[in-house]
């Protein structure tokens, strides 16, 4: 039995870590659960032969000022523009990121500067898995993989839709509440996404590209020139991430990678099929899509007094990692509306 | 040239450009003006673009109102359920209605018709919430995941709509007093309130009967509780006003 935090965020992804620093800002003391080794979800950078890779999301994007001013004071070369050199006129993950207004960029130390920067004077407890939720009087106990319970009058969940819908699942006999914050959980799913990191021997033709979205290809969405974000020495390295459905018809078969690199061959050449160094991740919950699209995050007052919260990049306008710290940003913001009343 | 001051606004504003309305900076314009004779009475209709989004925001204007003060002014935000397929689940279109007779019976007025159900996913998610509600299911927070509240873009939009339409001063048809403010926010003169009463009728026969309030909303033909999709708490004639059936 651990003591009781201020608030307990249930996710240390973006929108879990923009929660968690509003309500930090603001003088509370939020406890940060992260199942993973590390903080950022799906804003992740993997070291292959020396090089940061970005595997999942590729680069930032969006419009709205806090947003944009919160990604250039993050202390790391900020390569402003990237992606620049676009190659097809295939659809990307984000419709909305080469619309006028919107701002694009990456780093060259990778995405996860982002999130570990946010992360810095944060309370955050990684590998902690949190497996149950029990109702307890004026409060919410998390029960933890290892047996551990943290209990909290105010609990956030920063998840994949698919993800707080199973731990809303574990609520015994859930109030109206619960059921009305599940239902609306199961009206936006996630797509999934398989992803490829390959590196390539020093006589790999360079691709005059940054980025390819092939608008022929069923198999995959995009291909990233990830090591354009450091030009010089780094060896090439490309990031192939697979279409939603074809992502899911293939998510346990073992040829997968295989099968995505083939198909980046056909696009781009023999010698993409023949790295030096691959390796793979399977996103089961990679993103959602415009019509998955929701207003706000949920703040949910369950019979016994205690808070839920809800939040994530399907609860703000807009969808991706701007929405996702939007909707984070606006749960805290209403959090401390409601301790300041 | 035209000596219709309102086909005039059309060559004036071609290149207007602003700092925008609200939080949006959202900037509108007049576009295109024609006669729309219509079952409630002979309008013209007023077209807008804006800057921000693809929703062609409209105004139905009755008389002289460029220049004038004092007009009857209804804002009226899109619904497609109700307007067009005459939906029981809410009173947009018995609110519609009554908002062309009224400036009608003024003789002068303008209707701002707000495509604001199609904002995001709007008409996606108000069929979500209908789904839910259909579950047993109706939390406030629920509809407000599904976009189901007031949302202050639309005051901004009319605002500067009246203002393109060079409306000095108008009296707003509401019953929602909130309205008022959040115009006058906006630099709209707002010299009176004329309350939105909407005549009995066969669909609307249930907010006579008091019985069928429950918790505090009307519920609807289907035993559904009525989504307020107009942020203007509907007034029947000769009924209490609506005991708190707002959702947000």
């Amino acid at each position: 039995m651990a003591g009781a935090a201020e608030v307990v965020v249930v996710g240390a992804g973006v929108c879990g870590l923009a929660c968690a620093q509003a309500l930090s800002a603001a003088g509370l003391e939020p406890l940060l659960l992260e199942r993973g080794r590390g903080v950022g979800g799906r804003c992740a950078t993997r070291r292959i032969a020396g090089q940061p890779l970005d595997f999942g999301v590729a680069f930032l994007h969006g419009r709205d000022p806090d947003f944009l001013a919160t990604l250039r004071a993050v202390p790391a070369s900020v390569l402003e523009g990237w992606p620049s050199e676009i190659h097809g006129t295939g659809r990307p993950c984000q419709p909305d990121a080469f619309t006028p207004g919107e701002q694009r960029l990456a780093y060259a130390e990778g995405v996860s500067v982002f999130p570990k920067h946010m992360a810095r004077g944060l309370a955050v407890r990684v590998g902690a898995r949190v497996v149950r939720l029990e109702v307890t009087e004026g409060a919410l106990a998390l029960c933890l993989e290892d047996g551990e319970r943290v209990e909290a009058s105010r609990t956030v969940l920063a998840l994949a839709p698919e993800q707080a819908l199973e731990l809303l699942a574990t609520l015994p006999e859930p109030p109206r509440e619960v059921r009305s914050a599940a239902a609306v959980l199961e009206m936006t799913r996630s797509h999934a996404c398989l992803a490829v990191l390959a590196i390539y021997p020093d006589d790999a033709p360079r691709p005059p590209w940054q980025m390819s979205y092939p608008e022929t290809s069923a198999v995959i969405q995009l291909v990233s020139h990830d090591s354009s974000k450091r030009p010089g020495g780094s060896a090439l390295a490309l990031v192939v991430q697979g279409h939603s459905a074809w992502s899911r018809h293939h998510l346990d078969d073992p040829a997968w990678p295989e099968a995505l690199l083939d198909e980046a061959a056909s696009l781009h050449g023999a010698w993409v099929a023949r790295p030096v160094a691959v390796e793979s991740h399977r996103w089961r919950f990679a993103r959602g899509d415009r019509d998955a699209e929701l207003a706000a995050p949920l703040w949910l007052r369950l019979p016994s007094g205690a808070r839920l919260g809800v939040a994530g990049d399907r609860f703000a306008p807009g969808g991706g990692v701007e929405a996702a710290w939007l909707s984070g940003r606006r749960l805290a913001e209403r959090i401390l509306r409601e301790t300041r009343a | 040239m035209s000596d219709d001051p309102l086909r005039a606004l059309v060559h004036r504003q071609h290149d207007h450009e602003c700092e925008g309305f609200g939080a949006a900076r959202v900037c509108v314009k007049v576009v295109a003006v024609a006669d729309l004779p219509t079952r409630f009475g002979r309008f013209r209709i007023v077209a807008f673009w804006n800057n921000r989004d693809a929703k062609e925001h409209v105004a139905m204007v009755l008389g002289d109102v460029v220049g004038a003060s004092s007009v009857p002014v209804r804002l009226h935000s899109e619904c497609l359920t109700g307007d067009v397929m005459g939906s029981l689940r809410c009173d947009c279109r018995d609110q519609l209605v009554e908002g062309l007779a009224a400036i009608q019976r003024h003789e002068r007025g303008v209707l701002l018709y707000l495509r604001q159900e199609g904002r995001g996913i709007g008409l996606v998610n108000k069929i979500r919430a209908y789904a839910l509600q259909e579950q047993g299911l109706d939390t406030v927070e629920a509809n407000l995941a599904l976009g189901f509240r007031d949302d202050e873009r639309d005051y901004a939009v009319a605002a500067h709509m009246l203002h393109s339409l060079d409306v000095r001063s108008v009296r707003l048809i509401t019953n929602n007093p909130d309205k008022l403010r959040q115009l006058t926010q906006h630099r709209v003169a707002v010299v009176d309130r004329i309350p939105h009463v909407i005549p009995p009728n066969e669909f609307n026969r249930f907010y006579l009967e008091t019985k069928a309030q429950r918790s505090g909303h009307y519920i609807d033909f289907g035993g559904n509780p009525r989504l307020v999709e107009q942020s203007d708490p509907p007034v029947v004639e000769g009924v209490p006003e609506d005991p708190g059936g707002t959702p947000a």
